[in-house]
C-alpha cells in the first residue's frame, strides 16, 4: 500500500475512529465534543489535501488503488481508489466536514455527544462512497450513510423531524433496493458469461458491451433501476418531495451536508454507474430523462419563487440546480459532463453557504419566514455581504463559481440538445428572480424593531463562511486546476458512452491560423474574392447533400 | 471552412501586438474596489477612500491613453494590443461545425481601435464621475456608506473594462453580468427604501431576460466557429460565409440564415442591456440610484454595451440582413416611443432616463443601417452630453435639496451659472443644433438610414427615418422644456409660486417612482415646509464635513433658502462634459462638410468590409436633409420655448392637456407598459408558481404520502388478516386439538371401574357386530 493510499484511507476513516474515541468522553463535556469534532474533521481535511497534489492528471486510471479479499467466495473485495471525478467530490466532502461541525456549536443544545459522533460516522460513510471501487462495498456504505442522517434529522430536527427523517430514509431506501436488484442482475449475468463471481466496479463497467447485447427490455429495466435509485437521491423531479421536508426539519449542519454532499451521491451515481455500465439503455430512455431534468430546472425555480420559508426556497433551488446538473450529464459530451461536475462542486459550495446563512438568522430569531425579516443589511453588513456573494454564486454570476458550472453545462447541452438547452437557459432568468427577490425581502427595505437587535456575524461564523467564499472566488477566477483534474476521466467516460465522439477532424490548426489572421480578414477581398462573395451568399440547394451528416454534431438526435 | 481567408494570410506582420500592461487597466479599479470594500469601514478619513477610488481609475485612464498612443503608432490594420493572462475555461473537445474543437477560453484582454476608444470613454468618464461623486455624496460621507459607494463604482469600472477589453465573448459576458451586478448594487444603494430595492431587482431580472438571448447567441457562435475568441472568429468568418450551406443540428441552411439567427439572438441581449423595446422598462426605474450612477452607468457606459457588442461582432451582422433590419426597426421604434414618453414627465431624472432610452434607439438605428461608425460615434457624443445633463441634473437636485420635480424648480440659472451654462450646451448638442456634437452624430445616423431608402432598398428605411425624425423633434422639445422648467422663470421653491405650478414635493417621502432620497428622518414630513427642514438639516451637517475642499452644503448656510451653485468638484466635471459635447462632433466631420471622418477611419480596420456597392446618394440631397434637420430641431425647440419658456404660467401647455386629456394621461403614464407587463408576464408567472406549488404539495407529495398511507393501511389489513385469518387458522387447529384432547382426556381417568366399563362396552359392541355379520 503506497503512502498516498494510506493517506486516503486514513482521511476516510479518521472521522469514524475519532467518533468511536469520543464515545469514551463523559456526556456533559460539551466543549470537548465541539472542539474535538472540528479538530478531527480538519485533520481529515488536511490529510486529504496532499492527494490533490499527488494525483496524476495525465492518467485516466483509478489511482491510489488498494484492494484485499473480503468475501472471496462471493467475489467481494475491499477495493478502494479514486479517479479525478471521485477525488473532487471526496475532497469536497472533507472540505465541508469541518464547516458542518463548526456551524453546529450554536444550535445543538442537547444530546451533543451522540450528535457529534453521528456527524463523524456520517462523514466516513460519505467519504467511503466516493472511494469505493467494489459494487458490494459501495452498496453497503451507500446504505450505511442513511443511518446517521436519519438520526441527525430525527433527533435534532424541527417540529416534524420524525416525519422528515422517515421519509428521507424510506424514500431513498426504496430506490436503493432497486439498484441492488440491478447490481445482482449484472453480477449473475457476468457469471454466466465469464464464469467468475466478481463485484468489482471495473468488472461491472467492462460488462457494458455484454449488457448491450441483451434484450432491450432487460437494458431498459437495468437503466431504470439505477436511474430510480440515483434520481431519488439527486433528487430529480418528481422524486424530490423528500428534500424540502428533510432540509426544513434538519439542523443547519444536516442541511449543509445534505445539500453539499448527499445530493451529489445521486449525480455521482449517474456518472459512475449508470452511464458507463448501461450506456445503451440510458440512451433508449434519454428523452424521458431529459424531460425530467428539464422540468426539474424550471419547475424547481418556479416553485422556489413563491416559498415563504427560506430553507424551503433554497431546497427548491437545489432541485433546479441539480436538474441543470443532470442535463449536463445527459449531454454526453465533455463540456456538459465537466459542467455537471463543476455544478456539483459549486452547488456543494454555494448551497451550504445559503443554508448556513439561513441558519445564522434562525439561530438569532428562531424563524425562517422571509416575511419576518427585512432591512437586515443595515444592522448586519458583513452578513449582508456574505449572503450577497452566496446569492450571486448561486445565480451564476461570472467571477464566482456558479457561472463556470452553469455556462459550461448550457454550452455543452446546447451542442447535443439545442432546444433543451434553450429551455433550460430560461431557467436562469427565474433563478435570478427568486434569489434576488428573497434577498431583497430579507436584506433590503425598512427594518423592523425586532430585527435591529440582531447581531452581525461573530468570528466563528466568519470562520466557516471564509473557506466557502475563497473557494467560490477561486473557482470563478481560475477553474483550470479543477478542469484539469477531471479532464482525463471525463474523456474516458465520454469514450465509453459515445465511442465515435472523438473521431472527428480536429479544428485546432485552422483556429490557430485564423487567430493569427485576426482583423486582417476584415479587409475587403480583392480580385477573385469579389466575384466569389455574392455567390456564397446565395442558397444552393444542390450543395446541401455533401455537407449533411458529416457536419452534424452530436448525432444523438 | 476549407480556405481560411487565404488572401489575408499574405498580409505581413501580426494582426495584434502583445502588451504587458493591459491587465492593469481593468485590475487597478478592482484593487481599488478590494481595498475600499474590505477596509473602507476602518479607514479614518474619506480622503483616503477618495484617493484610492479616484487614483485607481485615474491611473487606468492614463494607461489607456498610453496604450491609445501606442495604437496610433501602429499600421492601421494592425492596431491591436493583446495580453493573455491565464486559461479560464479548458473544457476538452466539442463537436461543432466542421469537426472537433478543443479551443480553450482565455482570460485575455484586447485593446484595439474599438475597445481602445471605449476604454478611454469608460475610464475618462468614470474618473470625472468619481470626482463628481466626491461632492455629490456629501451626506453619505458622514454616515459610513461612502466607502461602499465608491467601492461599487470601482467594481463597476472593472466590470465595464472587462466587457470592452475582453478578448472573447465569455470575457465580454463576464463584464456584461458584472456591470449588471454593479447596477443592481448601485440602484439599490439606498436599500432601506423599498422602491430602490425593487428597481434594483427589476433591472437585474430584466437584464437576465436579455442575457438569455445573448447566451443562445453565443452558443450558436460556438457551434459555428468552435471558439469565442474575436481574433479567431474574425479570421474564420470569410471562410464560413463563403460556404454554400452549413448544417447544424441536422438543419441545413445558408450561412446567412445562421448569421441572421445569431444576430437576432444576440440583439435580444443588446436590447436588455441597452434598454430597447420591449426590455427598456428597467432603465427609468433605475433612476432610483444616486445621480452619478445614472450618469455613469445608465447613460454613458453600461447601457452602450449592447452597441459595443454589435459593433464588435459586426462581421456577423453585416452578413445578417434580417438581424440588421430588426436592429433598425427596434431602434427607431424605441427612439420614437421613449422620446414621446419624455415629453410629459416632470421628474427631471425621468426625462433624462427616457431621453437616454430614446438616444440609445438612435444608436441602434445607426447600427441597423449598417453604419456602425455612425452608431458608435453617437455613443461617444451621447456619453458627453448625457453625462453632462445627468450630472447637471444631479447638481440641480442637490441644490434644490433633493427635489426632483421640475415643477418645484425654476429660475436656477441665476443661482447656478456654471451648471446652467454646461447644461445649455448639452441641450443644444442633444437637440441637434450645429456645430455641437449631437448634430453630427445624429444627422449621420438619420442620413444613413435615409440613404438606404434613397438607394431604393425599400420604403421600410423611409419609415424608420420618419420615426427617427419625429423622435428628434420630441428630443429637442423635451430638452428645451426641461431647461425652461428648471432654469428659467422664477425659483418656485420656498413657497414662491405665483402661477400655482408647484406640486407637493415627493422628495422627502419615498414615493414609489422617485429616486434620490436619503433623508431618513424626513420620511413623514409634510410637503410644504419640507424644504426648510431639509435645509436646516444641511446646515447642521455642514460643519461636520471632514472634507473641507468643497463647500457644497456649507454654501447653503450663506445663501439662505435659495439654491446655490455646487462646489468645484461637481461643476468642473459637468463643464468638462459640456465642453466635450460642444466640440467632439468635429472628430467625425463628414466629407460633405469638408471633414476627414477621423472617427470612421479609426474604426474601419475592425469593420467587415464588403465590396463597395458603387453608387452613393448625391451630396445635394444630403445638404437638403441637413438643412431640414436643423430647421426641424429649431422649430421643436421654439415650440417648447413658446409653451414653457416664453410663458411662465405654462398656460399653453395646460391648455393642451385640457384639450387632449387622454393623450397626456397615456404619455404621462408611460403607456401603461409596466402595468401591462405586470398583468401579462409577472402575475401569470407568480400564479403558475403558486399552482405548481399546490401541485407539488397535493399531487407529488400527496403521492408519496399516499404511498406511505397505503402501506400503512395495507399493513393494518395484513395485521388484521394475520391476527384473524392466518393466526386464526393456527389457533383453530390448536383449538380443535385442544377440544379433541379435552374429550379424550376424560377417558384417561385412572379409575378401574371406568376401564372395566369401557372394556365391557367394547366387548358388547364387538359381539353385537359379529352377531349381526
Amino acid at each position: 500500500m503506497s503512502g498516498s493510499t494510506q493517506l486516503m484511507l486514513l482521511a476516510t476513516f479518521l472521522p469514524l475512529l475519532g467518533g468511536l474515541g469520543l464515545l469514551f468522553v463523559p456526556n456533559e463535556k460539551r466543549e470537548v465534543f465541539q472542539k474535538a469534532s472540528v479538530a478531527i474533521m480538519v485533520a481529515s481535511f488536511l490529510l486529504s489535501v496532499p492527494l490533490w497534489f499527488q494525483y496524476d492528471r495525465g492518467s485516466d486510471a483509478v489511482q491510489f488503488a488498494y484492494q484485499c479479499a473480503w468475501m472471496p467466495s462471493l467475489g467481494v473485495k475491499f477495493s478502494v481508489g479514486m479517479d479525478g471525478i471521485s477525488l473532487l467530490l471526496w475532497l469536497l466532502t472533507t472540505f465541508i466536514g469541518p464547516i458542518g461541525a463548526l456551524c453546529s456549536w450554536g444550535n445543538i443544545d442537547e444530546r451533543w455527544k451522540e450528535y457529534y459522533v453521528w456527524l463523524l460516522v456520517l462523514q466516513t460513510a460519505m467519504l467511503a462512497v466516493f472511494i469505493a471501487q467494489d459494487m458490494f462495498l459501495f452498496y453497503i456504505v451507500w446504505e450505511v450513510m442513511l443511518v446517521p442522517m436519519y438520526f441527525l434529522i430525527g433527533i435534532w430536527g424541527g417540529p416534524q423531524k420524525l416525519y422528515a427523517a422517515i421519509k428521507l430514509f424510506l424514500y431513498t431506501l426504496a430506490g436503493s433496493v432497486l439498484m441492488l436488484v440491478a447490481i445482482f442482475a449484472i453480477y449473475f449475468l457476468q457469471h454466466k458469461t465469464s464464469g467468475v463471481y466478481d463485484f468489482s466496479l471495473a468488472g461491472f463497467q467492462a460488462m457494458a458491451p455484454v449488457i448491450a447485447q441483451q434484450t432491450k427490455t432487460f437494458q431498459i429495466l437495468l437503466a431504470l433501476a439505477f436511474f430510480l435509485a440515483f434520481a431519488i437521491k439527486v433528487p430529480m423531479f418528481p422524486f424530490h418531495t423528500w428534500l424540502p421536508d428533510a432540509h426544513v426539519q434538519a439542523p443547519t449542519a444536516g442541511s449543509v451536508i445534505l445539500a453539499g454532499i448527499l445530493l451529489k451521491m445521486g449525480t455521482y451515481g449517474f456518472v459512475r454507474f449508470l452511464l458507463p455500465i448501461v450506456p445503451e439503455g440510458t440512451k433508449e430512455l434519454m428523452p424521458w430523462f431529459l424531460a425530467l431534468a428539464l422540468i426539474g430546472v424550471i419547475y424547481g425555480a418556479l416553485v422556489a419563487m413563491i416559498q415563504k420559508d427560506m430553507k424551503k426556497l433554497v431546497a427548491y433551488s437545489s432541485v433546479s440546480h441539480l436538474g441543470l446538473c443532470m442535463l449536463g450529464i445527459f449531454a454526453l459530451n465533455p463540456w456538459g459532463m465537466k459542467g455537471a461536475l463543476f455544478q456539483m462542486l459549486n452547488h456543494g459550495i454555494s448551497t451550504p453557504g445559503l443554508f448556513l446563512a439561513v441558519g445564522i438568522v434562525y439561530e438569532r430569531r428562531h424563524t425562517r419566514q422571509i416575511a419576518d425579516y427585512g432591512g437586515l443589511s443595515k444592522t448586519m453588513p458583513i452578513y449582508a455581504t456574505i449572503f450577497m456573494l452566496m446569492t450571486m454564486s448561486s445565480i451564476g454570476l461570472p467571477l464566482l463559481n456558479g457561472f463556470i458550472g452553469e455556462a459550461t453545462i448550457l454550452m455543452g447541452t446546447f451542442q447535443t440538445w439545442p432546444w433543451v438547452a434553450v429551455a433550460a437557459t430560461s431557467g436562469i432568468i427565474l433563478g435570478a428572480a427568486y434569489m434576488l427577490w428573497m434577498y431583497q425581502r430579507v436584506m433590503f427595505g425598512p427594518i423592523s424593531e425586532v430585527n435591529t437587535k440582531m447581531e452581525d456575524l461573530n468570528l466563528r461564523e466568519i470562520t466557516y463562511f471564509a473557506p466557502l467564499l475563497i473557494t467560490a472566488v477561486w473557482i470563478g477566477l481560475y477553474p483550470k486546476p479543477f478542469m484539469d483534474i477531471m479532464d482525463k476521466p471525463v474523456a474516458k467516460l465520454i469514450q465509453q458512452v459515445r465511442p465515435d465522439f472523438y473521431r472527428a477532424e480536429s479544428l485546432a490548426m485552422k483556429q490557430a491560423e485564423a487567430a493569427k489572421v485576426g482583423m486582417h480578414a476584415m479587409e475587403a477581398p480583392e480580385g477573385e474574392g469579389h466575384q466569389a462573395k455574392p455567390e456564397g451568399h446565395e442558397a444552393k440547394p444542390e450543395g446541401h447533400g455533401a455537407e449533411t451528416g458529416a457536419a452534424t454534431p452530436g448525432g444523438g438526435h | 471552412m476549407e480556405h481560411v481567408a487565404s488572401h489575408a494570410l499574405e498580409a505581413v506582420g501580426a494582426a495584434s501586438t502583445a502588451s504587458g500592461i493591459l491587465w492593469l487597466i481593468p485590475f487597478l479599479p478592482l484593487f481599488g474596489f478590494l481595498i475600499n470594500g474590505l477596509s473602507g469601514r476602518r479607514l479614518k478619513s474619506n480622503k483616503v477612500v477618495d484617493a484610492i477610488a479616484l487614483g485607481s481609475v485615474g491611473i487606468s485612464f492614463l494607461l489607456a491613453v498610453y496604450c491609445f498612443f501606442q495604437l496610433v503608432g501602429l499600421p492601421e490594420n494592425s492596431r491591436s494590443l493583446h495580453q493573455d493572462l491565464w486559461t479560464w475555461f479548458s473544457l476538452g473537445g466539442a463537436r461543432v461545425f466542421g469537426g472537433l474543437s478543443t479551443a480553450t477560453v482565455k482570460w485575455a484582454y484586447k485593446f484595439d481601435v474599438l475597445s481602445g476608444a471605449m476604454t478611454l470613454l469608460v475610464t475618462g468618464a468614470g474618473f470625472l464621475i468619481h470626482l463628481f461623486s466626491t461632492g455629490y455624496m456629501a451626506e453619505e460621507r458622514n454616515d459610513g456608506r461612502y466607502y461602499r459607494f465608491m467601492a461599487y463604482l470601482n467594481l463597476f469600472v472593472f466590470s465595464m473594462l472587462n466587457l470592452v477589453l475582453g478578448a472573447n465573448i465569455l470575457m465580454m459576458f463576464l463584464g456584461w453580468e458584472g456591470v449588471g451586478l454593479c447596477s443592481y448594487l448601485l440602484v439599490g444603494f439606498y436599500f432601506d427604501k423599498e422602491y430602490a430595492a425593487v428597481a434594483a431587482k427589476k433591472a437585474f431580472v430584466t437584464n437576465r431576460v436579455g442575457d438569455f438571448g445573448f447566451m443562445i447567441g453565443f452558443f450558436l457562435l460556438i457551434m459555428l466557429f468552435g471558439t469565442l475568441d474575436y481574433d479567431t472568429m474574425m479570421g474564420m468568418v470569410r471562410g464560413v460565409s463563403g460556404m454554400q450551406a452549413i448544417t447544424l443540428f441536422g438543419h441545413t441552411a445558408t450561412p446567412t440564415f445562421w448569421f441572421n439567427l445569431i444576430g437576432c439572438c444576440l440583439f435580444v441581449g443588446a436590447a436588455g442591456k441597452s434598454a430597447q423595446l420591449p426590455l427598456y422598462v428597467w432603465l427609468p426605474d433605475a433612476m432610483a440610484g444616486p445621480t452619478p450612477v445614472s450618469a455613469l452607468i445608465h447613460a454613458a457606459t453600461m447601457v452602450t454595451s449592447g452597441l459595443y457588442m454589435i459593433t464588435r461582432l459586426n462581421f456577423i451582422y453585416v452578413q445578417a440582413p434580417v438581424a440588421l433590419s430588426l436592429v433598425l426597426l427596434v431602434g427607431s421604434l424605441t427612439a420614437l416611443f421613449a422620446a414621446t414618453m419624455g415629453l410629459a414627465q416632470y421628474d427631471i431624472k425621468k426625462v433624462l432616463a427616457y431621453s437616454t432610452v430614446s438616444q440609445l434607439g438612435f444608436m441602434f438605428m445607426g447600427l441597423g443601417a449598417g453604419a456602425f461608425t455612425a452608431g458608435m460615434f453617437h455613443v461617444f457624443t451621447h456619453a458627453a452630453f448625457k453625462a453632462c445633463l445627468f450630472l447637471g441634473s444631479g447638481s440641480v437636485i442637490a441644490a434644490c435639496h433633493h427635489e426632483q420635480d421640475m415643477r418645484n424648480m425654476g429660475g436656477l440659472r441665476k443661482y447656478m451659472p456654471w451648471t446652467f451654462a454646461s447644461m445649455a450646451i448639452a441641450t443644444v448638442a442633444i437637440a441637434g443644433v450645429p456645430p455641437f456634437s449631437g448634430f453630427f452624430s445624429k444627422d449621420e445616423i438619420l442620413w444613413k438610414v435615409f440613404e438606404h431608402g434613397w438607394k431604393g432598398e425599400g420604403s421600410f428605411y423611409y419609415f424608420c427615418w420618419g420615426m427617427g425624425m419625429l423622435a428628434a423633434f420630441c428630443t429637442a422639445f423635451y430638452m428645451v422644456r426641461l431647461m425652461a422648467m428648471t432654469f428659467f422663470g422664477e425659483y418656485r421653491g420656498d413657497g414662491n409660486d405665483p402661477f400655482g405650478l408647484t406640486v407637493p414635493s415627493e422628495a422627502h417621502h419615498g414615493a414609489d417612482d422617485h429616486g434620490h432620497d436619503d433623508h431618513l428622518d424626513h420620511s413623514d414630513l409634510a410637503h410644504a415646509d419640507a424644504h426648510l427642514d431639509a435645509h436646516t438639516d444641511h446646515g447642521q451637517l455642514a460643519p461636520s464635513h471632514d472634507d473641507l475642499t468643497h463647500g457644497g452644503h456649507d454654501a447653503h448656510g450663506d445663501h439662505g433658502h435659495g439654491p446655490a451653485e455646487v462646489p468645484w468638484n461637481m461643476w468642473v466635471p459637468v463643464f468638462i462634459f459640456a465642453a466635450l459635447a460642444a466640440v467632439f462632433g468635429f472628430v467625425n466631420l463628414p466629407p460633405s462638410l469638408g471633414g476627414g471622418e477621423l472617427f470612421t477611419k479609426w474604426l474601419e480596420p475592425i469593420l467587415y468590409q464588403v465590396a463597395p456597392s458603387g453608387h452613393h446618394a448625391a451630396e445635394s440631397i444630403e445638404y437638403k436633409l441637413m438643412g431640414f434637420a436643423i430647421l426641424w430641431a429649431l422649430s421643436a425647440m421654439g415650440l417648447a420655448w413658446w409653451m414653457y419658456g416664453a410663458d411662465e404660467s405654462w398656460s399653453r401647455a395646460k391648455a393642451f392637456v385640457v384639450r387632449f386629456p387622454q393623450v397626456f394621461e397615456w404619455v404621462n403614464a408611460k403607456y401603461y407598459v409596466d402595468e401591462f407587463y405586470d398583468a401579462m408576464v409577472i402575475n401569470p408567472i407568480k400564479q403558475l408558481s403558486a399552482q405548481l406549488w399546490s401541485f407539488d404539495v397535493w399531487v407529488l407529495d400527496g403521492a408519496v404520502n399516499g404511498a406511505a398511507r397505503f402501506t400503512v393501511i395495507l399493513a393494518e389489513a395484513s395485521n388484521w388478516f394475520d391476527a384473524k385469518v392466518v393466526d386464526g387458522l393456527v389457533n383453530l387447529v390448536a383449538w380443535t386439538l385442544q377440544q379433541g384432547a379435552m374429550g379424550f382426556k376424560t377417558l384417561q381417568s385412572g379409575k378401574v371401574q371406568n376401564y372395566a366399563f369401557v372394556m365391557i362396552l367394547g366387548f358388547l359392541v364387538f359381539a353385537f357386530w359379529k352377531f349381526l355379520a
